[in-house]
């Protein structure tokens, strides 16, 4: 579904992003990517959605050449490619209902695929009653289950998630990380940038770490820190503070 | 077209079109008054054209016949120049007659009586269709034999018709310059509810609307704000046209003023066709600029 070869980004001002990535993902995985800030995660995406290209190597998504697709075809690799941010990235001024169906309405959908497609992603992440809100009268979680809605509503074969739970409290967390696993389950290959050790370490999925734009380590049930790895990150220390409720124990039981 | 899809569209550019009233105003109002000058000089030109067409043909080519040449020669070469088709008009004035005409003009500030006997000889009056073609027929008249001298106001009629030549592309110059003026505006304006909408067009692209997709409501915001612009400006001629004419024509009696020849809907449509324009390329290229970053 996704792959990755020989890719090195080095950005205009001489930061050498990622170096020399070879990456396979399967269809249909669900994938954690972790590391530091800056270690490159969120431009390894960025390459997966094309904006940005690598300076060598080879991007493939879906059988697609990313890195060689004219600029007139990516907004269709983009209908394929869903994303989510930690910012949410909503508009304030639209409600629920409207903001996922904008994803529909700017790629020109028919109303009737609007009126259908909405209420379907919006009863999967749960916000059907809340869909005359507007993003402010939301918490956190609802937004991002927004978020997720609008990118799921074009039905995209890749789920890309750029620490979806950054912003979010720990039962919040957990009710996404589920809503990404059911989401997963239903065939849509879901790959996540996290430095979230909790999340990480529960789930027990394949684990990719980033250190300084190369990959150090890659494991199928692996944990955010590497077996012989480095022991917990100070900088993570934090987030390790908060209590395990009982959610947590629901995340795998679907 | 699906209705949803066109009522999505349009809520899209009345949303764009209300986020900037003012600079909307400003580029609005720009466009008005450069389509206002725009009217106003292509009616000048027109006019003046017209008025110096007018003048340039009443430069007549004064033909004097030799002595000896009588009233025969005379009707002869009249009716060869009747045939050209670069001959206006041709008028035969006998002696006798441009002796009369001459003392007309000269009543009171010449005293005729001393004249014994008549000194002007036999004349022909002739006018071109075209000025340019004044200085040909003034050639083929020298050659004729019973011709003995042919004047015309060539110097003026030149120089006329450069003059002319040159007032129409000074303002041919001003208006293209402000028709880049209203692009401009109309440019910026756009720009600012590109600024505005940055995060939808973020959006928009990040969830795959095509480029063209994105462009549309920017260009129709532009288009809208040409036509209004235009709109306007074609009402504020009207109402010049109709209110100031006719006393302009009181005040210059003698230039002729018309405007019946210039068809009022389809000049009217051009203008209009000139502000949708002018919005269309100027919103173009400002839409083009964002999202190529």
């Amino acid at each position: 579904m996704i792959s990755l070869r020989g890719v090195t980004l080095v950005y205009p001002n001489g930061t050498r992003a990622l170096d020399g990535i070879d990456l396979e993902i399967a269809k249909g995985s669900f994938v954690f990517l972790v590391g530091h800030s800056g270690t490159g995660k969120s431009s390894l995406l960025r390459l997966l959605y094309r904006e940005q290209r690598p300076s060598r190597g080879s991007v493939t998504v879906d059988g697609i050449r990313v890195d060689k697709l004219r600029r007139s075809k990516v907004p269709y690799l983009r209908r394929n490619v869903g994303v989510v941010f930690q910012d949410y990235k909503l508009l304030v001024d639209k409600t629920v209902w409207e903001n996922v169906a904008f994803a529909l309405q700017v790629t020109g959908a028919r109303s009737r695929d609007v009126i259908r497609g909405v209420p379907r992603v919006l009863d999967l992440v749960g916000l059907a009653h809340k869909s005359r809100m507007f993003p402010n009268e939301l918490s956190g979680g609802e937004q991002q289950r927004t978020a997720i809605a609008r990118a799921l509503v074009n039905n995209p074969k890749i789920l890309l998630c750029d620490e979806p739970t950054g912003n979010l409290d720990p039962a919040n967390t957990n009710d996404i990380m589920d809503l990404l696993h059911r989401i997963n389950l239903k065939g849509t290959t879901v790959l996540i940038a996290t430095h979230n050790v909790l999340v990480v370490d529960r789930m027990r999925r394949r684990v990719i770490r980033l250190d300084d734009g190369r990959i150090t380590a890659d494991e199928e049930r692996g944990y955010y820190h590497a077996a012989g790895g480095a022991a917990a990150d100070t900088a993570e220390l934090p987030i390790m503070r908060y209590s395990v409720g009982p959610r947590t124990s629901s995340l795998l039981s679907e | 077209m699906d209705p949803g899809r066109v009522r999505f569209f349009l809520s899209e550019v009345a949303r764009n079109f209300s986020r900037n009233v003012i600079m909307q105003l400003t580029a609005i109002g720009t466009v008005t008054v450069t389509i206002v000058l725009l009217g106003a000089f292509l009616f000048t030109r027109e006019t003046a054209g017209k008025i110096g067409n007018d003048v340039l043909h009443q430069v007549q080519i004064s033909v004097f016949l030799k002595d000896t040449a009588g009233a025969a020669d005379a009707k002869a070469i009249a009716a060869k120049l009747a045939h050209d088709r670069r001959v206006a008009s041709v008028t035969y004035v006998p002696k006798a007659e441009g002796l009369a005409q001459m003392r007309d003009r000269l009543r009171g500030q010449i005293d005729m009586s001393l004249l014994t006997s008549n000194p002007l000889p036999d004349a022909l009056r002739v006018r071109a269709v075209d000025t340019n073609h004044v200085d040909q027929v003034a050639a083929a008249l020298r050659k004729m034999p019973s011709v003995a001298k042919v004047e015309y106001a060539q110097d003026a009629v030149q120089k006329l018709v450069r003059l002319s030549a040159v007032l129409g592309r000074i303002g041919l110059g001003i208006v293209a310059l402000l028709i880049v003026t209203a692009a401009i505006i109309i440019s910026n304006t756009i720009r600012l509810t590109v600024f505005a909408r940055r995060r939808e067009i973020a959006i928009m692209q990040l969830v795959g609307a095509s480029s063209g997709y994105i462009r549309l409501p920017f260009i129709c915001e532009g288009f809208l704000a040409g036509l209004c612009g235009a709109a306007l400006a074609v009402a504020l001629l009207a109402v010049a046209r109709a209110q100031l004419l006719p006393k302009l024509a009181l005040a210059l009696p003698f230039v002729p003023l018309h405007d019946a020849d210039v068809n009022a809907v389809v000049f009217a449509l051009e203008l209009l066709g000139v502000g949708a324009a002018v919005g269309i390329v100027a919103s173009w290229f400002s839409v083009g600029r964002h999202l190529r970053t």
